[in-house]
């Protein structure tokens, strides 16, 4: 197609030469018939120029052919022939044609500056405008952004950004990351699927810090570019840019400008401290791994005296002499609740570690919702004693797909908040109802309430409220644990309360479906 | 059970916890035989039968289960597992390779007896073919395959039947998911808890007092299901 529309646009260019040349005929004849003009071939040559500067060779040289014919025919005897017979003839015509080789020529060259003068500008104006957007932007997911759509603007193919996702995920800590960059960051690198094989391994390589920067064939025949975004620090990122057939010469001009673009942008990056917020969440999380590890292996050392304590109370409060002394029989009791609440306690430290180590995995199953209700209580019994508990639960709740013993637990939490921060002798209400789609649970007391910036807070890791934290005990875990292990099974837990002193209800609302098939039932079930 | 006190083996290498296992036990009228090891633990159990075993599964040099395992191969005494909490799936590995019940670690004295004098009960009843099963007001003749309330007859479809009977055999123990669907539904519908669920809801309303907060019935979850602690057979026969 593209040699077709060549032949074209010559015969169209040759088609405005031959009109050109015949209006200078005009013009000669002219000349010819009120001044009796002789010596005019030169007359001929502006055609030639013309078509050479504006339309190419093709055409300055039919120019050039036709002219001298006319010029024949006009300006040399025998006049009004078109037979070329005089030197000076053959010589108009070699210098006809010189002409047009040498504008068409220079027209070209001349074309060819001009636009590459004008790229030039194109690419300076963009590498500046990329400049100013580097220096206004603060988060480092605005700056690879901008990295990937100046590269893509500049070579006008594919550009992938590879594991800068750390420095992005970290650029929300730099106080302006927003939801809306968030999403864009996300959108960097769309189908890193449909990148060659041998790309990926160039990328791995260079994410392993083995080379900062390569070029990859395709199997398609493009050339990839590969390389680290900073020169000096892997964790900056790898980016790939496809150049498409490039010609070898062309290469290294590309690359020295990817180079340069690349090196503003790893400064500021630098600028902006990217590398030592990487550097500081690493530490962060590796000292955030020790002490889970310490905690988890602490935890587990203090449950074996726990146990051979908690059973050795039982076996005390049973014993005939103790039995039979009520004071010994309530101190049995006393080192018994006190080991329970202690293996609470550990207990919760262990669930705290499974979360924040994400090792929390739902055994889903379908079950009664009371079912979770009533076993929390047993386990509850004994603390709940001091507070008159009333149940309404309606008798016909759909079932949940959860895992019932990680909502057990974490009713379990709510009920020991019921109980801790509610006097003795108030009363507690523990509801089971369908609302929509949920099942809720929920647990009200009549205690300590919450007030507006505590509603705000609760749940936290670690929060406890400063009105209460003085007197009663407590890790500020329990609500904690409680919405993770809600969350897991794609629940929520609300906390509502009138205001301090009005009572609270903590309610878990956990979504109900339908289970695949029912039993079939026939009349011998 | 036997005139004379039965015998109990305690596999633990904890030595706390064995000191208050053996005061406890002993109390309740066992003759206690303490093992340390796995190893030591099959020794005694070939020496000296006991009508009763205790097993914690953190052993020093076997795996809990190969101590049980070993043991189900040739004998069908109660054993009683100490497990650590939230490994539910452990829990029931364990009792379909055979353990009768467990606990969880701590625990206190009463409720691992409880669970003791359950398997032991259901040993006996095997063993002298005694058919009723009493659980508060509600009373199951295996033999009869009759239900009553406070003497009131109760009428069942055969699948709620079946798996009322399945629980009243183990009274007192869990009895698992997996096995009630297994025996009442067949092998293809293991994994349908909901099955279970909806025959469960539908036999607590018939045998419960209040089918919301069950005294019966029991749930344990994520591992099956528990028929109450049942009246000893003495007073059930007084009864």
């Amino acid at each position: 197609m593209a040699a077709m529309d060549a032949v074209r646009r010559e015969l169209r260019g040759s088609a405005i030469a031959l009109v050109m040349v015949a209006a200078t005929t005009l013009v000669a004849y002219g000349l010819i018939q009120t001044l009796d003009v002789r010596r005019g071939s030169v007359i001929y040559l502006l055609p030639v120029l013309l078509a050479g500067w504006h339309l190419g060779l093709v055409p300055a040289l039919v120019a050039a052919i036709a002219g001298v014919l006319w010029s024949g025919y006009f300006f040399f005897s025998p006049y009004y022939s078109y037979y070329l017979s005089r030197p000076n003839e053959i010589l108009n015509l070699v210098l006809f044609m010189v002409v047009a080789l040498v504008t068409s020529h220079l027209a070209i060259s001349m074309k060819k500056q001009t636009e590459i003068a004008r790229k030039r500008e194109k690419e300076m104006g963009d590498l500046y405008a990329f400049s100013r957007r580097l220096a206004t932007t603060s988060s480092a997911a605005d700056i690879y952004l901008a990295i990937e759509e100046h590269l893509a603007n500049l070579v006008q193919r594919k550009v992938v950004l590879f594991g800068a996702g750390d420095a992005m995920a970290l650029s929300g800590e730099m106080g302006t990351g927003s939801p809306q960059k968030t999403r864009q960051t996300q959108g960097l690198n769309p189908d890193q699927d449909a990148l060659p094989q041998r790309v990926h391994a160039a990328i791995a390589d260079l994410q392993a810090g083995r080379t900062p920067a390569t070029t990859v064939d395709d199997p398609g025949g493009d050339i990839w570019l590969v390389r680290r975004v900073s020169q000096q620090n892997a964790d900056f990122g790898v980016i790939a840019i496809d150049l498409g057939s490039i010609p070898a010469g062309a290469l290294d001009e590309v690359r020295q400008r990817v180079d340069d673009v690349l090196a503003d942008a790893a400064a500021t990056l630098e600028r902006l401290g990217v590398a030592r917020v990487l550097n500081e969440a690493r530490m962060r999380s590796e000292t955030e791994l020790l002490r889970e590890a310490l905690i988890g292996s602490v935890s587990h050392e203090l449950r074996t005296p726990l146990a051979s304590i908690l059973g050795a109370a039982t076996v005390l409060s049973k014993s005939p002499a103790v039995a039979k002394d009520e004071r010994l029989n309530s101190l049995a009791g006393v080192v018994r609740d006190e080991a329970e609440r202690l293996n609470n306690d550990i207990q919760n430290l262990l669930d705290a570690t499974r979360i924040s180590r994400e090792q929390v995995r739902p055994r889903q199953e379908w079950i009664e919702p009371q079912d979770i209700v009533n076993s929390a209580l047993e386990r509850r019994r004994r603390r709940l004693s001091g507070h008159p508990v009333s149940l309404d639960m309606d008798s016909n709740l759909p079932f949940i797909y959860v895992d019932p013993v990680l909502v057990e637990q974490a009713f379990v939490q709510v009920v020991d908040n019921a109980a801790k921060y509610s006097p003795a002798g108030s009363p507690i209400t523990i509801a089971a109802k369908r609302n929509g789609h949920d099942v809720v649970l929920s647990v009200h007391d009549e205690g300590a309430g919450l007030t507006a910036k505590e509603s705000a807070q609760i749940g936290e890791r670690f929060f406890r409220g400063p009105r209460l934290a003085a007197t009663t005990s407590g890790s500020g875990l329990g609500l904690w644990i409680a919405k993770a292990f809600v969350s897991a099974n794609g629940g929520k837990i609300q906390a509502l309360s009138a205001g301090a002193d009005q009572g609270t209800t903590v309610s878990i609302h956990l979504p109900f479906a339908t289970p695949a098939s029912e039993p079939e039932v026939g009349p011998d079930d | 059970m036997t005139e004379a006190n039965p015998v109990v083996l305690v596999i633990d290498d904890e030595v706390q916890i064995r000191r208050f296992l053996r005061a406890g036990l002993e109390l309740d009228g066992f003759l206690v035989q303490d093992a340390e090891t796995g190893a030591e633990a099959l020794r005694w159990a070939t020496l000296k039968p006991p009508d009763l075993v205790i097993l914690d599964l953190g052993l020093p040099d076997m795996d809990g289960s190969e101590v049980l395992d070993r043991l189900r191969a040739w004998s069908s005494v109660p054993i009683i597992v100490l497990s650590v909490r939230s490994n539910e799936a452990e829990k029931v590995r364990l009792l379909e390779r055979g353990a009768d019940d467990y606990v969880v670690k701590p625990f206190g004295m009463a409720e691992l007896l409880a669970r003791a004098h359950a398997a032991m009960r259901r040993h006996v009843r095997v063993s002298t073919g005694e058919p009723v099963v009493k659980v508060g007001p509600l009373a199951i003749d295996l033999a009869a395959r009759i239900v009553t309330i406070n003497g009131a007859r109760v009428m069942l479809t055969p699948k709620e039947y079946r798996l009322l009977q399945l629980l009243a055999q183990h009274a007192g123990n869990v009895v698992t998911h997996q096995f009630l669907l297994k025996e009442v539904w067949g092998s293809p519908h293991l994994h349908d808890t909901h099955y279970l669920r909806i025959f469960v809801r539908k036999l607590r309303q018939k045998i419960e007092a209040d089918p919301t907060q069950p005294r019966i019935l029991l749930t344990e979850l994520g591992v099956g299901y528990r028929l109450a602690v049942p009246e000893p057979a003495s007073q059930a026969a007084a009864g």
